[in-house]
């Protein structure tokens, strides 16, 4: 039942657990529900058929009857919504936890904010349904059982007049499953569509206005959003049938259990107290099953969802044994790696990064430069050769143990919304405040931070917003100043910069990369120009490696590169 | 309430209808069950009375069995209807939330530039696409089950004292405290309020910890030191556990009271001899009681969730009118006018600011028609504002900018759109074909005419990339674009354009070396014979322009030709030494040790 619970919600452990005791008492508090009917049946033996028994009786058995629904009621409340709360709070820091395992191509594959939100509105549908749903529907589901043996054990023919008709409800429903997951898919692939739509407009805004074709998207979003509601009304008018059908089938039970029961008490079969009884039954079951129709059609409907939770808990995590790495010469050998099937970036590299140098890669956009940084840094696997840092294939190597030796400054600088100072301190969360304002001043982010507000301790809003980009990029730079990894991987750190940070960064990189293994992208090429090695990369492979003077006769990439860059250079308008 | 629904009719004022026949529907429903009940008292009637003179019912019946197949015909007709109302009101529903949505583009479109500065571009949309989603899930089940809430409790007593005075005030007992009980539950507003915040601030922290996932890796930043996403989640978690269990106790007495009304019911019955002095008429009343009760406590729960319902569309409408408002605020109005005469571009005593911040004050600066001109200047300057204030996209807080004689802002939409060109730093191409991307510059070209530009905007080399040459849709498989590649694909835009005025803001340090020339000499074809403003950021570039804008806060600092500036030894020459030695810098210029 447990692992059912957990394979059928993606719930963890314990939340399954939990959910377990919540089912077994809202099963308790069904059962005991039908008590105040036994009571009044009770009642009713006297009133209608003189069959009466001491008055005391009665009120004993009522204020048992309540006290015990009292405190039935209060135990299943309280399971319940602790096994729902407990649970959706560790679901969602599992879901996090199961996020940061999860190799980068995985983000890279799915829009990153979309799939953020999604997943965490996914949990707070699973926590409804885990509240609303999932305990009702099982505990219903084996008071049914019970309560199905004890009606036909009582009198066949009414009891079955009960039973039936609903067994034929919950089939009908269990029919219909495939049908409104499929709807319900298709209703999402429409939605979906419809946000990309948004999203591209929004993004495509300053084209939009400056074309002047404002109308023209106004008018084809609008057509697409009424033919997406066309598709949602076919899609819900469906599942409406099914409602009707299924109820269909409930109300049948009422009818059933009239005429039976009127038939066998007309025929003097049985006494007038059956046919209420059986009668009280049947609709206490049919209020009971009309609730639990929501539930399931609840249960439905959150599938869709269970599947995404349970798809990102089953990528494939990079794993490895943690490693003490002593050295860091890092050597690329036949790498192959593409990001779908269909576009292949890197085919066949070879290369080696040694401690103590600068290597750096050049060669066309989209040729694969970044990429190799990522496979590099184990943010991506590697399809096919082999990556190698002390002699260690870096797959076998822990992310953990990888991570503490890389420090990476990013072309897209990525911080938090958080304090200046506890940005800077990501990079090495042990650091004392001294080490940080250290930092802080390698990276030449002094000047700027003193002119804050409230200097280190500032917010900087949702991804520095607050900040220049050059600033930003000074603070990621700290980050990596205060980690102080052997591995320096430099991704076009300065390609959204202004002449005047650029060249203070700059100054500040020369003290970074000192006696490390440093991997750099440079746009611009002359910067690279002294450099230990550089890597020629083209169509997927290395053109060719060496000193600047080397390939400028060897390499035919190399060479048109730096011609561009001069012809650039000199242009004058 | 009224003002709820009133608001959600004007914006699906096609389809009120509907909202009319779903309350009707919900009507019929409701009176369809409330004549069930009493066919079900009147059934109980005939098998505890069977002597009862026929003419008991407001039909006379031969059987119990015709009463009971009215009774069961009434409530699947109830059930019928209800379920017809809830496809009405859903279909209402999804009208609204198209129209929201609609009501969303329509904002989008018309947004002003300064909106797009200040919002990301993911936020709006979760903004629209969730809020109108949730107007739409709200409505769809508010209507009718507000409907029947209020109806049926009232129906359901009125039958309770048509069957006995004592039922009907049995039931009007428990109705009041069952209310009484609930009070102390819903309808917290600030609860919900709480509830939605923290909701809010938990998706937001998760898009936070997503985004920032790379650093979060490479840094070891683990859940728990990631402070901000792990706090948000438990205190959404302590505080809907909290609420929750605040709201025990009323529930469970609820719950108690309504399942259970016959067990505290029964001393009375038992110990008053009153009510026993005609047994069969108690029993008939004893059981209806225990099936009037089973109504209204699921009516009961219906009115729980209807708060809820309220609340999301109040809240969800509210928040897509507040977008709209944002959207529009800072609009610019465009005039009439259509003939554009070329001219030089003045600006006469310009005020502009984003917000509180200024950025120009009472700024004046002419252009001449056919020169160029390079803005250059520090980040926050002022130039980028520059050339933004003559697209005309941004409302001015005072001062006028005029083309020739008239003023930018008696011109027609359309009218600058065909005039003045832009070509963005980071231009995007819509998923269409490349010459679609091209063509949609100016709508009567001929195909020669979109070929011609693409061709002096040095977009060959790309084409000659894919097979399907101008025809490769971009967004498609295996297509990929570099920025340098996209610029000149946006310049070939407004090559075709052949507007009088080009602005052209230099990708800062293009990402793309190979295609950096390519881009230049595209900017050259571009560049004859119009007004060119551009944004420099290649220093180098720029000694032969007619004129240099040297920007400093808001200020033309320094102007003149590149010779000229570079001889006073100003702001202007402290920029290109350092963008010279920025540029002569490499890495590894000191041995590593």
């Amino acid at each position: 039942m447990k692992n059912w619970l957990k394979e059928k919600f993606a719930l963890t452990d314990q939340g399954a657990k939990d959910l377990v005791v919540a089912s077994r008492n809202t099963f308790f508090s069904y059962m005991w529900n039908m008590v105040p009917a036994m009571v009044l049946m009770f009642l009713l033996d006297w009133l209608v058929m003189g069959h009466g028994v001491n008055k005391w009786i009665y009120v004993g058995i009522s204020v048992i009857t309540v006290v015990i629904m009292y405190i039935l009621m209060n135990i299943e409340y309280k399971s319940l919504y602790t096994a729902t709360y407990k649970e959706s709070e560790n679901l969602r820091i599992d879901i996090a936890r199961t996020m940061r395992e999860l190799p980068l191509s995985y983000f890279s594959k799915h829009n990153v904010s979309d799939l953020a939100q999604t997943i965490m509105s996914d949990v707070t549908a699973i926590e409804h349904a885990m509240s609303h749903a999932v305990a009702k529907t099982i505990g219903f589901s084996f008071f049914f059982v019970v309560i199905s043996v004890m009606l036909i054990a009582g009198n066949w023919q009414l009891g079955l007049a009960v039973v039936l008709p609903l067994v034929l409800c919950v089939i009908s429903i269990f029919l219909s499953r495939n049908i409104q997951r499929k709807y319900n898919k298709k209703y999402y692939d429409v939605l979906r569509e419809s946000s990309d739509n948004f999203q591209e407009t929004i993004e495509l805004q300053q084209e939009i206005q400056s074309l002047g074709m404002a109308d023209e998207v106004n008018a084809s979003m609008k057509k697409k959003i009424e033919d997406a509601e066309k598709i949602h009304i076919k899609g819900e008018g469906l599942s409406a049938v099914f409602m009707v059908v299924a109820n269909a089938f409930l109300y049948l039970s009422l009818v059933v259990v009239i005429i039976v029961g009127v038939t066998l008490f007309s025929q003097n079969r049985i006494s007038l107290l059956y046919v209420i009884g059986y009668l009280l039954a049947a609709i206490k079951v049919k209020e009971g099953a009309e609730a639990i129709n929501m539930a399931v059609f609840e249960l439905i409907y959150i599938n869709s969802m269970v599947t995404r939770v349970k798809e990102l808990r089953n990528t494939e995590t990079q794993k490895g044994e943690d490693t003490d790495l002593k050295t860091f010469d890092i050597e690329v050998s036949h790498v192959g790696f593409s990001y779908d099937e269909d576009t292949r970036i890197l085919s066949d590299v070879s290369f080696t990064a040694k401690q103590g140098e600068v290597t750096a890669l050049v060669g066309r956009s989209g040729c694969g430069k970044t990429t190799m940084l990522r496979l590099m840094s184990r943010l991506y696997d590697y399809d096919s050769g082999s990556i190698k840092i002390d002699g260690k294939d870096i797959k076998e190597i822990s992310t953990e143990s990888l991570f503490k030796n890389v420090s990476i400054v990013f072309q897209d600088v990525v911080l938090f919304n958080a304090s200046v100072k506890e940005n800077i301190r990501m990079g090495r969360n042990d650091a004392t405040d001294e080490e940080v304002l250290e930092a802080a001043r390698l990276a030449g982010c002094e000047d700027f931070v003193s002119k804050l507000e409230m200097g280190y301790e500032t917010k900087i809003g949702e991804n520095g917003a607050a900040l220049s980009g050059g600033e930003r990029q000074r603070i990621s730079i700290a980050r990596a100043f205060l980690k102080d990894a052997p591995i320096i991987i430099l991704d076009e750190i300065a390609a959204s910069l202004d002449v005047g940070n650029e060249k203070k960064i700059q100054d500040s990189l020369k003290v970074l990369t000192r006696g490390k293994t440093v991997v750099i992208i440079s746009h611009r090429l002359k910067s690279v120009e002294k450099v230990n090695k550089i890597v020629v990369l083209e169509g997927g492979r290395v053109e060719a490696e060496g000193k600047h003077s080397d390939l400028i006769s060897k390499s035919k990439t190399y060479r048109s590169l730096v011609e561009n860059a001069k012809l650039a250079e000199e242009f004058c308008y | 309430m009224f003002k709820l629904y009133r608001k959600l009719i004007s914006y699906v004022p096609e389809k009120t209808y509907l909202l009319g026949l779903t309350v009707l529907l919900s009507v019929l429903s409701t009176l369809a069950q409330v004549g069930a009940m009493y066919y079900l008292y009147i059934f109980l009637n005939k098998l505890i009375f069977p002597d009862l003179p026929k003419t008991t019912g407001i039909f006379s019946f031969d059987s119990a069995a015709e009463v009971a197949s009215v009774l069961v015909g009434l409530m699947f007709f109830g059930a019928i209807c209800y379920t017809l109302s809830v496809m009405c009101s859903h279909s209402f529903a999804f009208r609204l939330e198209t129209n929201m949505r609609k009501y969303g583009i329509d904002g989008l479109t018309r947004a002003s530039h300064k909106f797009f500065d200040r919002n990301e571009s993911g936020k709006i949309r979760k903004l629209i696409d969730d809020n109108a989603a949730l107007t739409h899930s709200a409505v769809a089940h508010l209507i009718p089950d507000n409907t029947g809430a209020m109806l049926m409790p009232i129906l359901i007593i009125a039958l309770a004292f048509a069957i006995s005075i004592r039922l009907g005030i049995t039931m009007i007992i428990f109705t009041i405290i069952i209310l009484i009980i609930l009070k102390n539950m819903i309808g917290e507003k600030k609860f919900m309020e709480f509830y939605q915040n923290s909701l809010d601030k938990m998706s937001a922290e998760t898009v936070e910890y997503v985004r920032g996932m790379q650093v979060v890796k490479i840094f070891n930043v683990d859940v728990i030191s990631y402070k901000s996403l792990y706090e948000a989640i438990k205190t959404y978690g302590k505080y809907a556990y909290e609420y929750s269990m605040s709201c025990r106790r009323p529930y469970v007495l609820f719950q108690v009271i309504s399942f259970g009304i016959i067990a505290f019911i029964t001393p009375i019955v038992v110990l008053v001899p009153q009510f026993t002095r005609n047994p069969g008429s108690a029993a008939v009343e004893l059981t209806m009681l225990l099936f009037l009760t089973g109504v209204i406590y699921v009516y009961i729960m219906k009115i729980m969730y209807i708060s809820m319902f309220m609340f999301q569309a109040q809240t969800a409408v509210n928040k897509l009118e507040t977008l709209y408002d944002e959207m529009q605020e800072d609009k610019v109005s465009y005039g009439t006018r259509t003939d554009f005469c070329p001219g030089d571009i003045r600006f006469e005593h310009v005020d502009f600011s984003y917000g509180d911040i200024p950025v120009l004050n009472d700024f004046s600066l002419d252009f001449k028609q056919g020169k160029t001109y390079a803005l250059v200047g520090e980040s926050g300057s002022g130039k980028s504002t520059i050339a933004k204030l003559i697209s005309g996209f941004y409302p001015l807080n005072a001062g006028r900018i005029l083309i020739g004689d008239t003023e930018l802002s008696e011109y027609s939409r359309d009218t600058i759109v065909k005039n003045i060109a832009m070509v963005f730093q980071n231009p995007q191409l819509f998923k269409k074909s490349i010459y679609e991307n091209v063509a949609m510059a100016r709508k009567n070209a001929t195909g020669e005419e979109v070929l011609k530009a693409l061709e002096l905007a040095g977009c060959n080399d790309i084409l000659s990339k894919f097979p399907d040459r101008e025809k490769t849709v971009i967004g498609t498989e295996g297509v990929y674009l570099s920025g340098g590649e996209k610029q000149r694909v946006a310049i070939a835009r407004a090559i075709l354009k052949d507007a009088p005025i080009v602005i052209f803001d230099e990708a800062s340090a293009s990402v793309d070396p190979e295609s950096e020339h390519e881009l230049q000499k595209a900017f050259a074809n571009l560049m004859k014979g119009k007004t060119v403003i551009m944004i420099a950021h290649r220093l180098s570039s720029i000694t032969n322009v007619d004129e240099i804008f040297v920007m400093d806060k808001g200020k033309v600092a320094e102007r003149g030709t590149h010779k000229e500036l570079m001889g006073r030894g100003g702001i202007y020459k402290g920029l290109q030494t350092m963008y010279r030695e920025a540029n002569d810098w490499r890495v590894s210029d000191e041995k590593l040790a």
